[in-house]
């Protein structure tokens, strides 16, 4: 004889259940055997209602919600569990998602919010979704630090490889010549990793270190401005390979000029404003820490020495040009030249 | 120019033509018709006194308010403008020092006077950046004088003050730990680089100037732990040497080829290295060894100082044949005009400041020079004002990378407080196969 048992599903969406009961107190109860209280999209509210008047889902308790509702047959267990799912925020019930037009009739900031984030789901979603981009674009740039950080520590194992060699060798030429210098001669391997590394960085500030987009419209816009007189032959024919360059000869060679240019060349963009957004701040360092949370460290402006440089070859320009047109924000509009050094703390 | 009284002509020599020939740059000064123009400060007064002390042979100026001794920010607001008229007046000289000894106009004798002028008034151990730096260019300029004098070579350039190699090397592990210049270069280099060969089974890169080798290890590096275990690719490179060069130009390279190669199996990157040497200026590709399926990579890499001789039609010849290899990719790394002021101010100042701008700054101002002197005297030899605009115009086109700020873009610029320092480029063949 079989014995038939019914399935049971203890565990589906309430769907599935084949019959509900109302109760005299206004609750549905299910019929299997162990009935469950069903959330019907009413008792929610005034479950939602008793926990804004109790002062939010963390302040309200099962007992005090329980009282304020006043609906009978709702024991503490079930209000347990609610509260608990509500605090967590996540039970978007399916009954609410045709419930939306509520928002415009409930006042209480629970009340849309439980409404919003469970008609929609999007803000939550997006505000998830923001957060996990977020964090992805963290972890990339740390792994991206992380591959540089290698690359630059070979290139210094490297780099140390070959000077000590090089010391070696010129150790052993030169045992008693007295050197001009002061780093050679007696330079031991002990002294040469202390003269060599890890060196503290004495980066500049790297706020002033700057990265530009280079595409080669902006090279030649750039460089047509400001080689107005040399001729540009642009020659689409490559076969064509007679040697014309830009810059041939000048007919005035200008070799002062040169020299000027080396010395006092302001910003070549005058003209073009260099947007904030096309800025990136340089992070590259030669020796780094091991601990990449130090990085930070590394890059605070070393102070004293540097404010008593005196004058920059470029503040020279500065001062002879007053009437230089407003310039890129990155531009010191410091014209006074009394703290010396520029420094961006200031 | 009368040649019976140099100093009649003085005036016109500083304050006039230097922008009539010149490009108008995007400089304000340039643009205001020369420097004078803008400054307020009494010009006359001030240059009567720099001829007479000239003239006079005197020691020292007496024009401005003499530098008190401790140099605080205090001090230097009673006289605002001390060291930049002195830095002001410098770089005037130095400009009527280039000019007198190039070009038409050149008269040995005002450009000897000059540069003894320069030499009093300057000093590798100067307090502003603006003035060491001006000895620097007055040392320059004196030894190209002195050549001038001599015989004009474009040979190989010999320093006096040769430092020897250990020096030179320490002085260069300085500089890049002082600044991010040199290592912008090849550390980019590098990732456009990887970015190009990703799914290359063999990489053939061909250097223009391998120097000690110092680029590589960390492109081998980064081979190395991208590899998933699969097959790894395989890393070739040649490096050329010249013969312009010398014998230890030969000898610099086979040692980088030896470094490279104890250094790739010591991570375990296949790897193989080829010397080719060039005769003339001339670059030859069929004297390259080439192998099938590989994906070839030419290296220029023209920002370092370039201790050795370099001229531009070596470079253009280099670039010109190896186009024909049909190159994956061209790394393309240079400077910016205006260089070496801006890099001077980037420096923080640091106790090994002054050895690194003796052993490095020093030969590297007077190589410039001497390369810019070369180009304004001799008809023969071609400038290039632009290298990408060279090779945009010469058969190649720019190559996107991913790591840039914009899309589309293909290169990066290293700059200090909007000056440009150093660029750094991407390019292929016009006429491969994409």
């Amino acid at each position: 004889m079989f014995h038939a048992k019914k399935p049971s599903s203890m565990n589906g969406s309430y769907e599935n259940r084949a019959m509900c009961v109302q109760g005299d107190s206004g609750l549905v109860l299910t019929t299997d055997p162990k009935p469950r209280l069903r959330w019907t999209v009413e008792l929610h509210e005034r479950f939602v209602d008793a926990v804004a008047q109790l002062g939010g889902p963390d302040k309200a308790t099962p007992k005090t919600i329980m009282r304020v509702m006043g609906v009978k047959g709702l024991t503490l267990y079930h209000l347990k569990s609610h509260l608990q799912k509500f605090r967590l925020g996540k039970q978007p019930h399916k009954e609410y998602g045709d419930h939306s037009t509520k928002e415009g009739s409930r006042a209480s900031a629970m009340d849309i919010q439980r409404n919003v984030a469970s008609s929609s789901g999007m803000m939550s979603r997006n505000m998830n979704e923001m957060q996990m981009e977020v964090q992805r674009r963290l972890h990339e740039q740390l792994e991206v630090q992380r591959h540089l950080q290698l690359r630059i520590e070979a290139q210094g194992k490297y780099m140390q490889s070959i000077l000590e060699r090089a010391c070696q060798t010129l150790a052993g030429e030169n045992m008693a010549a007295a050197s001009g210098g002061g780093f050679k001669g007696n330079l031991g391997s002990s002294s040469l990793s202390a003269a060599m590394g890890p060196h503290p960085l004495s980066f500049p500030p790297f706020q002033d270190l700057n990265i530009y987009g280079n595409t080669t419209d902006q090279v030649l816009d750039h460089h047509n401005f400001h080689n107005q007189n040399i001729e540009n032959h642009y020659t689409a024919n490559n076969a064509a390979d007679t040697n014309i360059y830009l810059g041939k000869k000048r007919p005035n060679p200008s070799f002062g000029n040169d020299i000027r240019k080396e010395l006092l060349m302001w910003s070549n963009q005058d003209h073009e404003p260099i947007d904030d957004e096309h800025r990136i701040q340089i992070q590259m360092a030669t020796h780094v820490s091991t601990d990449l949370d130090s990085l930070s460290e590394i890059y605070d402006k070393k102070p004293g020495l540097s404010g008593d440089e005196g004058n920059d070859c470029g503040k020279l320009l500065e001062r002879s040009s007053p009437r230089r047109s407003p310039l890129s924000p990155m531009m010191n509009p410091n014209a006074g030249l009394v703290q010396g050094r520029n420094s961006p703390f200031e | 120019m009368n040649m019976n009284h140099p100093y009649d002509d003085f005036p016109h020599l500083l304050f006039s033509n230097n922008t009539a020939t010149a490009t108008s740059t995007s400089s304000c000064v340039e643009q205001h018709d020369g420097i004078s123009l803008d400054m307020d400060w009494d010009w006359d007064c001030d240059f009567h006194d720099l001829i007479e002390s000239m003239m006079n042979d005197k020691g020292t100026t007496t024009e401005s308010p003499p530098l008190l001794p401790c140099y605080h920010g205090q001090e230097e607001s009673l006289h605002p403008r001390a060291g930049e008229s002195k830095g002001l007046r410098l770089v005037h000289l130095l400009v009527a020092a280039a000019d007198a000894s190039t070009g038409a106009d050149k008269t040995r004798e005002l450009t000897r006077v000059l540069l003894a002028k320069l030499k009093d008034m300057t000093s590798p151990n100067d307090r502003t950046n603006m003035e060491r730096l001006a000895a620097h260019f007055t040392n320059g300029l004196s030894k190209l004088h002195r050549e001038a004098n001599v015989q004009r070579q474009c040979g190989p350039h010999q320093h006096p003050d040769v430092y020897d190699q250990v020096d030179v090397m320490l002085a260069f592990q300085m500089l890049q730990n002082m600044s991010p210049y040199i290592n912008f270069g090849y550390l980019t280099a590098t990732q456009a680089i990887l970015e190009a060969v990703k799914h290359e089974r063999r990489i053939h890169i061909v250097d223009n100037d391998i120097k000690d080798g110092v680029q590589w290890p960390s492109l081998m590096q980064a081979l190395v732990s991208g590899n998933t275990g699969l097959s790894a690719q395989h890393l070739r490179i040649t490096a050329l040497s010249r013969a312009t060069n010398g014998k230890k130009s030969v000898a610099a390279v086979q040692e980088a080829g030896r470094r490279l190669t104890a250094f790739a199996e010591s991570i375990g990157q296949p790897f193989s290295y080829h010397h080719c040497r060039m005769d003339s200026d001339t670059f030859n590709p069929s004297s390259l060894k080439l192998v099938r399926g590989e994906a070839v990579v030419i290296n220029c890499m023209l920002h370092l100082p370039r201790l050795s001789h370099q001229p531009p039609n070596s470079i253009i010849s280099f670039l010109s044949e190896a186009k024909t290899l049909n190159p994956k990719l061209v790394t393309l790394v240079h400077d910016e005009v205006g260089l070496f002021s801006a890099i001077f101010d980037s420096l923080e100042a640091n106790p090994a400041r002054g050895f690194v701008e003796r052993v490095i700054f020093g030969p590297w101002v007077s190589g410039w020079l001497t390369r810019i002197a070369v180009t304004a005297d001799d008809a023969e030899v071609d400038s290039v004002a632009s290298w990408p605009m060279w090779l945009a115009t010469n058969g190649f086109k720019p190559v996107e990378i991913s790591f840039a700020n914009r899309f589309g873009q293909n290169g990066l610029v290293l700059g200090w407080k909007s000056r440009r320092l150093v660029s750094a480029s991407f390019w292929a063949s016009c006429e491969s196969s994409e």
